[in-house]
Protein backbone atom coordinates (compact mmCIF):
# COMPACT_ATOMS: atom_id res chain seq x y z
CA UNK A 1 0.00 0.00 0.00
CA UNK A 2 2.42 2.83 1.37
CA UNK A 3 5.14 1.17 -1.45
CA UNK A 4 2.40 1.76 -4.18
CA UNK A 5 1.94 5.36 -3.03
CA UNK A 6 6.03 6.40 -2.35
CA UNK A 7 5.82 4.83 -6.36
CA UNK A 8 3.05 6.98 -7.45
CA UNK A 9 4.63 10.03 -5.59
CA UNK A 10 7.99 9.37 -6.65
CA UNK A 11 6.76 8.80 -10.99
CA UNK A 12 4.88 11.87 -10.86
CA UNK A 13 7.79 13.91 -9.48
CA UNK A 14 9.61 12.42 -11.83
CA UNK A 15 7.46 14.02 -14.37
CA UNK A 16 7.55 17.37 -13.18
CA UNK A 17 11.02 17.45 -12.76
CA UNK A 18 11.73 16.20 -16.46
CA UNK A 19 9.12 18.71 -17.52
CA UNK A 20 10.67 21.50 -15.80
CA UNK A 21 13.84 20.30 -17.38
CA UNK A 22 12.90 20.42 -20.92
CA UNK A 23 10.84 23.87 -20.54
CA UNK A 24 13.94 25.29 -19.06
CA UNK A 25 16.86 23.61 -21.86
CA UNK A 26 14.17 24.98 -24.32
CA UNK A 27 13.74 28.58 -22.70
CA UNK A 28 17.71 28.94 -22.87
CA UNK A 29 18.08 27.28 -25.78
CA UNK A 30 15.75 29.37 -27.95
CA UNK A 31 16.88 32.88 -28.12
CA UNK A 32 20.39 31.23 -28.68
CA UNK A 33 19.00 29.52 -32.15
CA UNK A 34 17.09 32.82 -33.26
CA UNK A 35 19.64 35.04 -32.31
CA UNK A 36 21.59 34.95 -35.63
CA UNK A 37 20.45 36.52 -38.73
CA UNK A 38 19.45 39.11 -41.09
CA UNK A 39 16.25 40.60 -39.37
CA UNK A 40 16.19 43.62 -42.60
CA UNK A 41 17.91 44.85 -45.73
CA UNK A 42 19.36 48.56 -45.54
CA UNK A 43 16.85 49.42 -48.64
CA UNK A 44 14.20 48.09 -46.97
CA UNK A 45 14.95 49.75 -43.47
CA UNK A 46 15.25 52.72 -45.53
CA UNK A 47 12.05 52.83 -47.29
CA UNK A 48 10.52 51.73 -44.25
CA UNK A 49 11.49 54.50 -42.04
CA UNK A 50 10.94 57.19 -44.46
CA UNK A 51 7.88 56.30 -46.45
CA UNK A 52 5.77 57.31 -48.19
CA UNK A 53 8.62 59.52 -49.08
CA UNK A 54 11.31 59.13 -50.72
CA UNK A 55 14.50 60.29 -49.23
CA UNK A 56 17.48 61.75 -50.19
CA UNK A 57 20.94 59.61 -50.41
CA UNK A 58 23.58 61.76 -48.76
CA UNK A 59 27.74 60.97 -48.10
CA UNK A 60 29.27 62.38 -44.92
CA UNK A 61 32.72 62.42 -45.29
CA UNK A 62 34.95 61.64 -42.69
CA UNK A 63 37.45 64.64 -42.13
CA UNK A 64 40.19 64.30 -39.45
CA UNK A 65 38.40 66.37 -36.69
CA UNK A 66 35.42 64.47 -37.06
CA UNK A 67 37.52 60.80 -37.76
CA UNK A 68 38.90 61.81 -34.27
CA UNK A 69 35.73 62.32 -32.64
CA UNK A 70 34.46 59.02 -34.02
CA UNK A 71 36.81 57.01 -32.90
CA UNK A 72 36.54 58.86 -29.32
CA UNK A 73 32.92 57.59 -29.68
CA UNK A 74 33.65 53.99 -30.44
CA UNK A 75 36.85 53.52 -28.91
CA UNK A 76 38.59 52.22 -31.77
CA UNK A 77 40.23 53.07 -35.31
CA UNK A 78 37.10 53.98 -37.74
CA UNK A 79 36.97 52.46 -41.13
CA UNK A 80 36.31 53.97 -44.33
CA UNK A 81 36.96 57.91 -45.66
CA UNK A 82 32.72 58.78 -45.85
CA UNK A 83 29.81 57.32 -44.44
CA UNK A 84 26.23 56.96 -46.23
CA UNK A 85 23.04 58.19 -45.31
CA UNK A 86 19.28 58.96 -46.45
CA UNK A 87 17.69 62.11 -45.09
CA UNK A 88 14.53 63.68 -45.46
CA UNK A 89 13.19 66.99 -43.63
CA UNK A 90 15.70 67.00 -40.44
CA UNK A 91 15.37 63.30 -40.27
CA UNK A 92 18.33 61.06 -41.11
CA UNK A 93 18.78 57.95 -41.47
CA UNK A 94 22.29 55.87 -40.66
CA UNK A 95 23.18 52.36 -40.81
CA UNK A 96 26.55 51.38 -39.23
CA UNK A 97 28.53 47.95 -38.28
CA UNK A 98 30.23 47.55 -34.72
CA UNK A 99 31.30 45.09 -33.20
CA UNK A 100 29.72 43.13 -30.45
CA UNK A 101 32.03 39.95 -28.78
CA UNK A 102 33.69 39.07 -31.87
CA UNK A 103 31.17 39.42 -35.15
CA UNK A 104 29.91 42.93 -36.53
CA UNK A 105 26.14 43.95 -35.62
CA UNK A 106 24.48 45.64 -38.11
CA UNK A 107 22.48 48.83 -36.94
CA UNK A 108 19.81 51.30 -38.05
CA UNK A 109 19.54 54.33 -36.41
CA UNK A 110 17.23 57.29 -36.99
CA UNK A 111 17.61 60.76 -36.07
CA UNK A 112 14.73 63.34 -35.88
CA UNK A 113 15.70 66.63 -35.04
CA UNK A 114 18.97 65.80 -32.91
CA UNK A 115 16.85 63.04 -31.34
CA UNK A 116 16.91 59.33 -31.58
CA UNK A 117 13.73 58.27 -33.07
CA UNK A 118 14.21 54.44 -33.25
CA UNK A 119 17.24 52.12 -33.48
CA UNK A 120 16.84 48.18 -35.22
CA UNK A 121 19.19 45.62 -35.34
CA UNK A 122 19.54 44.70 -38.69
CA UNK A 123 21.80 42.29 -39.01
CA UNK A 124 23.35 40.12 -36.10
CA UNK A 125 25.96 37.63 -36.06
CA UNK A 126 26.82 36.81 -32.42
CA UNK A 127 25.54 33.58 -31.42
CA UNK A 128 25.03 34.85 -27.99
CA UNK A 129 23.42 38.61 -26.95
CA UNK A 130 20.74 38.49 -29.43
CA UNK A 131 17.80 39.73 -27.02
CA UNK A 132 19.43 43.31 -27.91
CA UNK A 133 17.05 43.02 -30.66
CA UNK A 134 13.61 43.36 -29.14
CA UNK A 135 11.72 45.80 -30.18
CA UNK A 136 10.38 46.50 -26.22
CA UNK A 137 14.66 46.94 -25.62
CA UNK A 138 14.83 49.16 -28.84
CA UNK A 139 12.59 51.74 -27.49
CA UNK A 140 14.83 52.56 -24.45
CA UNK A 141 16.74 54.76 -27.24
CA UNK A 142 13.84 56.62 -28.47
CA UNK A 143 14.32 60.75 -27.50
CA UNK A 144 18.24 60.32 -26.64
CA UNK A 145 20.12 63.08 -27.62
CA UNK A 146 24.42 63.20 -27.26
CA UNK A 147 25.74 64.81 -24.12
CA UNK A 148 28.74 67.36 -24.30
CA UNK A 149 30.71 64.16 -23.75
CA UNK A 150 29.40 62.33 -27.05
CA UNK A 151 27.30 60.14 -24.42
CA UNK A 152 23.47 59.44 -24.59
CA UNK A 153 21.85 61.50 -22.24
CA UNK A 154 19.36 58.44 -21.12
CA UNK A 155 20.81 55.96 -19.04
CA UNK A 156 20.02 52.44 -21.13
CA UNK A 157 19.51 48.82 -18.88
CA UNK A 158 21.79 46.37 -19.68
CA UNK A 159 20.87 42.86 -20.45
CA UNK A 160 22.38 39.72 -18.64
CA UNK A 161 24.60 37.71 -20.98
CA UNK A 162 24.40 40.65 -24.04
CA UNK A 163 26.60 43.31 -22.18
CA UNK A 164 28.75 43.52 -25.52
CA UNK A 165 26.05 43.59 -27.45
CA UNK A 166 24.20 46.35 -25.45
CA UNK A 167 27.66 48.78 -25.51
CA UNK A 168 28.10 48.34 -28.96
CA UNK A 169 24.19 49.38 -29.52
CA UNK A 170 24.69 52.46 -27.50
CA UNK A 171 28.22 53.07 -29.54
CA UNK A 172 26.64 52.98 -32.44
CA UNK A 173 23.26 55.13 -31.38
CA UNK A 174 25.69 58.22 -30.17
CA UNK A 175 28.03 57.94 -33.25
CA UNK A 176 24.72 58.22 -35.54
CA UNK A 177 24.02 61.24 -33.62
CA UNK A 178 27.04 62.87 -34.05
CA UNK A 179 27.11 62.11 -37.48
CA UNK A 180 23.58 63.46 -37.93
CA UNK A 181 25.09 67.08 -35.79
CA UNK A 182 27.43 67.15 -38.39
CA UNK A 183 25.15 66.77 -41.54
CA UNK A 184 22.96 69.51 -40.05
CA UNK A 185 25.77 71.99 -39.25
CA UNK A 186 26.78 71.58 -42.74
CA UNK A 187 25.84 73.99 -45.08
CA UNK A 188 23.28 73.29 -47.79
CA UNK A 189 25.37 73.13 -50.78
CA UNK A 190 27.47 70.61 -49.43
CA UNK A 191 25.34 67.76 -48.18
CA UNK B 1 66.94 -3.74 11.76
CA UNK B 2 64.29 -4.47 9.61
CA UNK B 3 62.32 -1.24 10.41
CA UNK B 4 66.16 0.53 9.67
CA UNK B 5 66.13 -1.32 6.30
CA UNK B 6 62.86 -0.41 5.35
CA UNK B 7 63.79 3.32 6.38
CA UNK B 8 66.58 3.30 4.15
CA UNK B 9 65.10 1.87 1.09
CA UNK B 10 62.23 4.21 1.49
CA UNK B 11 64.93 7.34 1.61
CA UNK B 12 66.61 5.79 -1.58
CA UNK B 13 63.35 5.73 -3.13
CA UNK B 14 62.27 8.92 -2.50
CA UNK B 15 65.48 10.29 -3.30
CA UNK B 16 65.24 8.45 -7.04
CA UNK B 17 61.95 9.85 -7.74
CA UNK B 18 62.13 12.86 -6.72
CA UNK B 19 65.53 13.88 -8.56
CA UNK B 20 63.46 11.81 -11.58
CA UNK B 21 60.74 14.26 -11.58
CA UNK B 22 62.03 17.57 -10.08
CA UNK B 23 62.53 19.53 -13.42
CA UNK B 24 59.24 18.11 -15.07
CA UNK B 25 57.71 19.15 -11.59
CA UNK B 26 58.87 22.86 -11.67
CA UNK B 27 57.99 22.85 -15.20
CA UNK B 28 54.54 21.60 -14.31
CA UNK B 29 53.93 23.89 -11.54
CA UNK B 30 54.86 27.17 -13.80
CA UNK B 31 52.54 26.34 -16.65
CA UNK B 32 49.47 25.32 -14.00
CA UNK B 33 50.41 29.14 -12.59
CA UNK B 34 50.37 30.09 -15.92
CA UNK B 35 47.28 28.74 -17.06
CA UNK B 36 45.33 29.30 -13.68
CA UNK B 37 46.17 33.07 -14.75
CA UNK B 38 46.09 32.67 -18.45
CA UNK B 39 43.34 35.54 -18.71
CA UNK B 40 45.38 38.01 -16.75
CA UNK B 41 48.44 37.27 -18.85
CA UNK B 42 46.25 37.52 -21.85
CA UNK B 43 48.07 34.06 -23.04
CA UNK B 44 44.90 33.44 -25.03
CA UNK B 45 45.62 36.38 -27.06
CA UNK B 46 49.10 35.60 -28.10
CA UNK B 47 48.92 33.76 -31.16
CA UNK B 48 52.06 31.89 -32.20
CA UNK B 49 52.17 31.05 -36.30
CA UNK B 50 56.28 29.63 -36.24
CA UNK B 51 56.09 27.46 -39.56
CA UNK B 52 57.39 24.18 -37.15
CA UNK B 53 54.77 25.03 -34.29
CA UNK B 54 51.92 24.82 -37.40
CA UNK B 55 53.38 21.85 -38.78
CA UNK B 56 53.54 19.99 -35.33
CA UNK B 57 50.04 20.13 -35.34
CA UNK B 58 49.31 19.41 -38.55
CA UNK B 59 48.57 22.89 -39.87
CA UNK B 60 49.78 24.43 -43.20
CA UNK B 61 50.81 28.35 -44.24
CA UNK B 62 48.46 28.52 -47.10
CA UNK B 63 50.02 30.07 -49.97
CA UNK B 64 48.61 33.73 -49.92
CA UNK B 65 47.45 34.85 -53.29
CA UNK B 66 45.79 37.72 -54.66
CA UNK B 67 46.04 40.64 -57.67
CA UNK B 68 48.48 42.71 -59.13
CA UNK B 69 46.38 46.27 -60.08
CA UNK B 70 48.95 49.24 -60.77
CA UNK B 71 51.93 47.95 -58.51
CA UNK B 72 49.88 47.09 -56.41
CA UNK B 73 49.46 43.94 -54.61
CA UNK B 74 45.57 43.29 -53.19
CA UNK B 75 45.13 39.96 -51.17
CA UNK B 76 42.88 38.29 -48.32
CA UNK B 77 45.59 37.30 -45.81
CA UNK B 78 43.85 34.09 -44.87
CA UNK B 79 42.35 35.56 -41.62
CA UNK B 80 39.62 37.50 -43.60
CA UNK B 81 41.57 40.72 -43.93
CA UNK B 82 41.71 42.40 -47.28
CA UNK B 83 45.58 43.92 -47.93
CA UNK B 84 46.67 45.94 -49.67
CA UNK B 85 50.68 45.62 -50.00
CA UNK B 86 51.57 45.51 -46.35
CA UNK B 87 48.70 47.85 -45.32
CA UNK B 88 45.25 45.76 -43.68
CA UNK B 89 42.42 47.82 -45.18
CA UNK B 90 39.17 46.04 -44.22
CA UNK B 91 37.34 42.65 -43.58
CA UNK B 92 37.06 40.62 -45.95
CA UNK B 93 35.11 37.11 -45.91
CA UNK B 94 36.96 34.48 -48.40
CA UNK B 95 37.96 34.30 -51.08
CA UNK B 96 38.23 37.42 -53.24
CA UNK B 97 37.13 37.04 -56.01
CA UNK B 98 38.19 39.70 -58.30
CA UNK B 99 39.80 43.26 -58.06
CA UNK B 100 38.95 46.10 -60.89
CA UNK B 101 40.01 50.19 -60.91
CA UNK B 102 37.90 52.94 -62.64
CA UNK B 103 37.71 56.62 -62.17
CA UNK B 104 40.97 56.32 -59.80
CA UNK B 105 38.79 54.06 -57.36
CA UNK B 106 40.37 50.33 -56.73
CA UNK B 107 36.99 48.14 -56.27
CA UNK B 108 38.24 44.92 -53.99
CA UNK B 109 35.01 42.25 -54.33
CA UNK B 110 35.50 39.94 -51.84
CA UNK B 111 33.07 36.71 -51.00
CA UNK B 112 30.05 38.97 -49.33
CA UNK B 113 31.27 42.94 -49.73
CA UNK B 114 32.72 45.16 -52.68
CA UNK B 115 34.99 47.41 -51.38
CA UNK B 116 35.86 50.84 -52.64
CA UNK B 117 39.71 52.38 -52.17
CA UNK B 118 41.06 55.15 -53.02
CA UNK B 119 44.23 54.63 -55.53
CA UNK B 120 46.16 54.77 -52.26
CA UNK B 121 44.89 51.82 -51.06
CA UNK B 122 42.47 53.59 -48.26
CA UNK B 123 39.12 52.25 -47.37
CA UNK B 124 36.35 54.66 -49.08
CA UNK B 125 33.50 52.94 -48.17
CA UNK B 126 31.94 48.94 -48.76
CA UNK B 127 28.81 47.58 -50.14
CA UNK B 128 27.77 44.43 -48.18
CA UNK B 129 25.28 42.19 -49.18
CA UNK B 130 22.68 43.78 -46.35
CA UNK B 131 23.16 47.43 -48.67
CA UNK B 132 22.15 45.36 -51.83
CA UNK B 133 25.04 43.52 -53.13
CA UNK B 134 23.72 40.03 -55.23
CA UNK B 135 24.74 36.98 -53.59
CA UNK B 136 25.57 34.96 -56.56
CA UNK B 137 28.37 37.94 -57.11
CA UNK B 138 31.36 36.63 -59.07
CA UNK B 139 33.67 39.26 -60.54
CA UNK B 140 33.79 42.90 -61.63
CA UNK B 141 35.41 44.45 -64.39
CA UNK B 142 36.04 48.10 -65.74
CA UNK B 143 35.07 49.18 -69.16
CA UNK B 144 35.23 52.87 -70.26
CA UNK B 145 35.29 53.70 -66.67
CA UNK B 146 32.03 52.19 -65.83
CA UNK B 147 32.12 49.18 -63.46
CA UNK B 148 30.53 46.08 -64.45
CA UNK B 149 29.02 43.46 -61.51
CA UNK B 150 29.27 40.07 -63.13
CA UNK B 151 26.62 37.76 -61.55
CA UNK B 152 25.55 34.11 -61.77
CA UNK B 153 23.02 35.10 -63.87
CA UNK B 154 23.34 38.69 -65.33
CA UNK B 155 25.98 41.56 -65.59
CA UNK B 156 25.02 44.68 -63.37
CA UNK B 157 26.05 48.54 -63.53
CA UNK B 158 27.65 49.69 -60.43
CA UNK B 159 27.67 53.42 -59.50
CA UNK B 160 30.29 54.16 -57.14
CA UNK B 161 29.10 57.28 -56.32
CA UNK B 162 25.43 56.49 -55.78
CA UNK B 163 26.08 52.81 -54.99
CA UNK B 164 23.02 51.66 -56.96
CA UNK B 165 22.94 48.98 -59.68
CA UNK B 166 21.04 48.55 -62.47
CA UNK B 167 20.88 45.83 -65.49
CA UNK B 168 24.30 46.65 -67.73
CA UNK B 169 23.77 47.42 -71.70
CA UNK B 170 26.65 45.64 -72.15
CA UNK B 171 28.22 42.43 -74.23
CA UNK B 172 29.07 40.15 -71.41
CA UNK B 173 32.22 38.65 -73.71
CA UNK B 174 33.43 42.13 -74.18
CA UNK B 175 34.06 42.12 -70.43
CA UNK B 176 37.65 40.59 -69.18
CA UNK B 177 37.06 40.53 -65.21
CA UNK B 178 40.17 39.72 -63.32
CA UNK B 179 39.53 36.52 -61.45
CA UNK B 180 42.93 34.31 -61.56
CA UNK B 181 44.72 35.11 -58.53
CA UNK B 182 48.57 35.23 -58.04
CA UNK B 183 51.06 34.31 -56.18
CA UNK B 184 51.70 36.96 -53.75
CA UNK B 185 55.31 37.90 -53.67
CA UNK B 186 57.60 36.59 -51.08
CA UNK B 187 59.02 40.00 -49.45
CA UNK B 188 55.34 41.06 -49.19
CA UNK B 189 54.28 37.49 -47.44
CA UNK B 190 57.22 37.41 -45.40
CA UNK B 191 56.62 40.78 -43.73
CA UNK B 192 52.71 40.07 -42.91
CA UNK B 193 51.43 39.52 -39.56
CA UNK B 194 48.94 37.51 -38.52
CA UNK B 195 48.74 35.72 -41.75
CA UNK B 196 47.23 32.21 -42.00
CA UNK B 197 46.23 30.02 -38.86
CA UNK B 198 48.21 30.53 -35.76
CA UNK B 199 47.90 28.83 -32.19
CA UNK B 200 47.27 30.86 -29.39
CA UNK B 201 50.41 30.37 -26.49
CA UNK B 202 47.59 29.63 -23.92
CA UNK B 203 46.98 26.30 -26.26
CA UNK B 204 50.89 25.35 -26.57
CA UNK B 205 51.19 25.74 -22.57
CA UNK B 206 47.77 23.66 -21.74
CA UNK B 207 49.06 20.96 -23.99
CA UNK B 208 52.40 20.75 -22.65
CA UNK B 209 51.12 20.39 -19.46
CA UNK B 210 48.72 17.82 -20.24
CA UNK B 211 51.05 16.18 -22.40
CA UNK B 212 48.75 16.24 -25.49
CA UNK B 213 51.50 18.61 -27.37
CA UNK B 214 53.27 14.97 -27.51
CA UNK B 215 50.76 12.92 -28.20
CA UNK B 216 49.44 9.97 -26.57
CA UNK B 217 53.13 9.07 -25.28
CA UNK B 218 53.09 12.55 -24.08
CA UNK B 219 50.11 11.78 -21.91
CA UNK B 220 51.06 8.86 -20.82
CA UNK B 221 54.58 10.33 -19.16
CA UNK B 222 52.54 13.24 -17.20
CA UNK B 223 50.33 10.39 -16.12
CA UNK B 224 53.19 8.59 -14.76
CA UNK B 225 54.89 11.87 -12.75
CA UNK B 226 51.74 12.10 -11.54
CA UNK B 227 51.81 8.69 -10.03
CA UNK B 228 55.61 9.28 -9.29
CA UNK B 229 54.60 12.61 -7.30
CA UNK B 230 52.02 10.40 -5.30
CA UNK B 231 54.64 8.11 -3.93
CA UNK B 232 56.57 10.86 -3.86
CA UNK B 233 54.46 12.46 -1.48
CA UNK B 234 53.79 8.95 0.29
CA UNK B 235 58.02 7.98 0.85
CA UNK B 236 58.47 11.59 2.20
CA UNK B 237 55.65 11.00 4.75
CA UNK B 238 57.41 7.82 5.60
CA UNK B 239 60.68 9.25 5.73
CA UNK B 240 59.35 12.17 8.44
CA UNK B 241 57.49 9.42 10.77
CA UNK B 242 60.68 7.09 10.48
CA UNK B 243 62.93 10.32 11.82
CA UNK B 244 60.25 10.45 14.50
CA UNK B 245 60.88 7.38 15.73
CA UNK B 246 64.34 7.37 15.41
CA UNK B 247 64.32 10.74 17.27
CA UNK B 248 61.63 9.15 20.18
CA UNK B 249 64.41 6.25 20.26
Amino acid sequence: MFNSLYKNLFNNLLSKVVFAGLLTTTLLASPQLSAKGVYQSGPDFVAEVFAPQQPEAGVLWLNKSIRQEAEKILGRKVLGLRVRYHQSAGKTAWILNEIGKEMPITIGVVIDQGKISSVKILAYRESRGGEVRYPAYMAQYQGATLTDRYKLDKSIDGITGATLSVWAVNKVAALALYYHSQVMSQPESTK
Amino acid sequence: MKSSNSAKINIIWHRRIGLSVFLLLIFLAISGFALNHSPALKLNKISLSNSWLLSWYGLEKPLIRGFKLDEKWLYENGNNLLYVNKQAVAPCSAPLFSVAESTNILFALCADTLHLLTENGQLLESFSQLDGLPVDARAISSVDNTLYLITDASVLEFNSESLDLKPAAIDPASLNPLTAQLPVPESLEQQLENSGPSISLETVILDLHSGRFFGQFGVLVIDIVGLLICILSITGLLAWINRLRQIKQ
